[in-house]
């Protein structure tokens, strides 16, 4: 439905964006992860045609849209990363707002924006300003204002940032309702892996401007498969013993987390002995040992050397 | 579009409070600084001279003669007691044959009332001078006011006559330069929502939107428009009905330079809306320049007090001293339609380049 040909985009001297070829197919449910500064945001500008990129081309149904964009324009709805609402007006003006700018046939227009509102689940909260809104009601209502003229693609810009876990748990799930009951095509933009996980097929990461994987989850998580998840419970830290722990070779890496650590390790090594020798070693003892199922964070981990939220 | 125009329309219902401040600060500025010049103010008059009691009587009767303001003779402690201490703005010291403004600042009343007294000192030297080569004082005098008053030949009904300077009013002039100025804010804080907009990402949502790029700046523009006059309107119309300030009879003219005086503004403000990066910054830049522009338009002094070319050129940059002079025309000297298309000319003038400069810069800071 809709390709990226080679984004790329440079601001002044910085290459934001380098080279990004993605792809969205009807009815997906498609994730874009990575950390603050990665470039999602500006990836999904020039896709939703706010940006022109540098080089490259997007393509809706074969077409480009980079000259033409009212084609896209009217299949996209879009939440962006800001709370993009007037504060002065109530929930019920913004949406009214948006659904008439964006031609919603006045017949309808009354009957969509209940809808819409049942939806996010602010029907009761119709009448109040959007200044007097939590964070997490404001964010419901930035996602309805996108989704009143019907889109059959929605584009999130991280549409959880910054709300407590009930809102974000409400939102995802609608999201996943618009997906699989009605169809929606979406391209969902985080920075936490759990979310992506719960959300989409497929997921891109990107990284300082570059898609560095992608694929479905099971593909994204076999990256892993020769690598062991381990975390290890010790009855007290010691910066010795990680520094230790380091330097055994099959190590990748090593991450304090209260008063356990957390392992990385190349598959079907001795790591566990090694392991147990070195807390001796120290007088430490291990009070808890578990393998753990690899997560996207580790993924992103093992590909980059950071975490998610650096 | 008209969505968009009528969303900043229930922004401003929903919070008309500034609105009302904007309306109130004009009219309150008015008064305020005119001292409301339609009531007669009184100025004290002394004199220090050893033949002080004669040259009050004379003076005194002649000041008073055909002007609105009450002078009346005062002890000259008194006198100069109130001004330092800031009761009057003004008091006059009263010699033979010339006199001085005793004053702390330069309000455009103390303007006013140089004006007047020194019409009143130039006519009298002018008719002592006249005496000193004749024996009937009293015919004379007579005579000279006579001819001042039924002129033989109409002319001085244009010419800048002390009869006219005196009747000119300085209260109705500050009364439209205080309006137009508070326009100019509103009109600035309006136009400046195209930007508040765009940071809060509003504006990607209408650019998404079927609504095209014409639309959108014509929606924010019309609307910055419509509440600038909006509000001069509203504050004229209090003036002339309310408070019976005399605005001259055109009042169809008057909204017609008040209409392409918006339209100018509006375009000024778009064009340093195009200067910035952020709304914060325009809140900075805006009302730090924009009080100044009046004051070097000269709109709160006498026509004429800015003789420096530099300052005039600067202030003929911008539309208030164009509108101000169309004003002035209109409700002092009866101008009619043709006699103000100049300035209207020139304010459209500045519109659209300064609409078309401002659009552009505005485009570009965000791409
Ligand atoms: N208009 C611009 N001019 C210059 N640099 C920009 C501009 N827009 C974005 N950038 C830079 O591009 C980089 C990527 O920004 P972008 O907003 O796309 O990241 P992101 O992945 O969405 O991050 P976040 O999770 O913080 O939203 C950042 O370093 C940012 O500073
Ligand atoms: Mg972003």
């Amino acid at each position: 439905m809709i390709e990226t040909i080679q984004l790329s985009k440079r601001f002044k001297e910085k290459t934001v964006v380098e080279g990004v070829d993605l792809y969205l197919d009807k009815g997906e449910s498609v994730g874009l992860l990575g950390p603050n500064g990665a470039g999602k945001s500006t990836t999904i500008s020039i896709i939703s045609s706010l940006l022109k990129p540098t080089t490259g081309d997007v393509k809706l149904d074969g077409e480009s849209v980079i000259k033409n964009p009212g084609d896209i324009r009217k299949v996209l709805g879009v939440v962006p990363q800001e709370i993009a609402l007037y504060q002065e007006l109530t929930a019920y003006e913004n949406l009214k707002f948006f659904g008439r700018i964006y031609r919603v046939p006045k017949s309808q227009l009354e009957s969509r924006i209940q809808t819409t509102l049942e939806l996010v689940g602010l029907k009761d909260r119709q009448k109040d300003l959007i200044k007097t809104f939590s964070g997490g009601m404001k964010r419901r209502i930035n996602i309805a204002s996108a989704l009143l003229h019907h889109p059959k693609i929605l584009i999130l810009d991280e549409p959880t940032v910054g709300i407590d876990p009930q809102s974000r748990n409400y939102i995802l799930e609608m999201i996943r309702k618009l997906n699989e009951q009605e169809g929606t095509t979406v391209l969902y933009t985080s920075h936490y892996m759990e979310e992506v996980e719960q959300l989409c097929d497929r997921v891109y990461i990107m990284d300082h401007g570059k898609v560095i994987a992608s694929g479905s989850q099971s593909e994204l998580l076999s990256i892993l498969s020769n690598e062991d998840t381990m975390k290890v419970q010790l009855n007290q830290m010691s910066n010795e013993l990680v520094k230790a722990i380091l330097e055994i070779d099959v190590v990748r890496h090593v991450e304090e987390t209260g008063d356990s650590i957390k392992i990385i390790a190349k598959k079907s090594s001795n790591i566990i002995s090694n392991l147990v020798k070195l807390a001796d070693q120290q007088n430490i003892k291990i009070m808890n040992f578990q393998m753990e199922n690899p997560s996207l964070e580790d993924v992103f981990l093992h590909l980059t050397g950071r975490t998610l939220r650096d | 579009m008209i969505p968009v125009f009528l969303a900043q329309l229930a922004k401003d219902r929903r919070n008309p409070l500034i609105l009302i401040i904007f309306i109130a600060a004009s009219i309150g500025g008015t008064i305020l600084f005119t001292g409301g010049t339609e009531t007669p103010t009184t100025i004290s008059i002394f004199s220090e001279e050893e033949n002080d009691q004669a040259i009050e009587d004379k003076w005194e009767s002649l000041l008073n003669e055909g002007s609105d303001m009450r002078f009346v003779v005062t002890d000259s402690a008194e006198a100069r007691e109130n001004v330092q201490q800031g009761q009057s703005d003004v008091a006059v010291k009263l010699l033979e044959e010339d006199y001085k403004l005793i004053t702390t600042s330069n309000l455009p009343t103390v303007d006013y009332v140089d004006q007047h007294v020194r019409t009143v000192f130039e006519k009298e030297a002018l008719i002592q001078s006249a005496v000193e080569q004749s024996n009937d004082i009293e015919g004379l005098r007579t005579e000279i006011e006579t001819t001042l008053n039924h002129p033989p030949l109409d002319m001085e009904v244009t010419s800048i006559t002390g009869e006219e300077l005196s009747s000119y009013d300085m209260g109705t002039q500050l009364m439209f330069a205080f309006t137009l100025l508070v326009a100019m804010f509103i009109i600035g804080f309006r136009v400046n929502n195209i930007l508040k907009d765009k940071v809060y990402g509003l504006w990607d949502r209408l650019i998404l939107s079927p609504v095209s790029k014409t639309g959108m700046y014509t929606a924010y523009i019309a609307y910055a428009c419509f509440i600038g006059f909006v509000q001069m309107l509203t504050v004229i119309l209090i003036f002339k009905y309310v408070l019976n300030y005399d605005i001259g009879e055109r009042l169809d003219l008057l909204l017609i330079i008040l209409a392409f005086f918006t339209f100018s503004m509006v375009s000024i403000a778009t064009l340093l809306t195009g200067l910035v990066k952020k709304p914060e910054q325009f809140y900075a830049l805006y009302p730090s320049v924009m009080p100044i522009i009046p004051l070097i338009s000269g709109v709160y002094m006498m026509p004429g007090t800015i003789t420096n070319p530099v300052l005039t050129f600067i202030g003929d940059l911008f539309p208030v001293s164009h509108a101000m002079d169309a004003i002035i025309n209109v409700v002092m000297y009866d101008a009619a339609w043709q006699d103000i298309t100049q300035p209207l000319i020139l304010m459209v003038l500045i519109g659209v380049v300064a609409m078309g400069i401002g659009i552009n810069l505005v485009e570009r800071r965000t791409t």
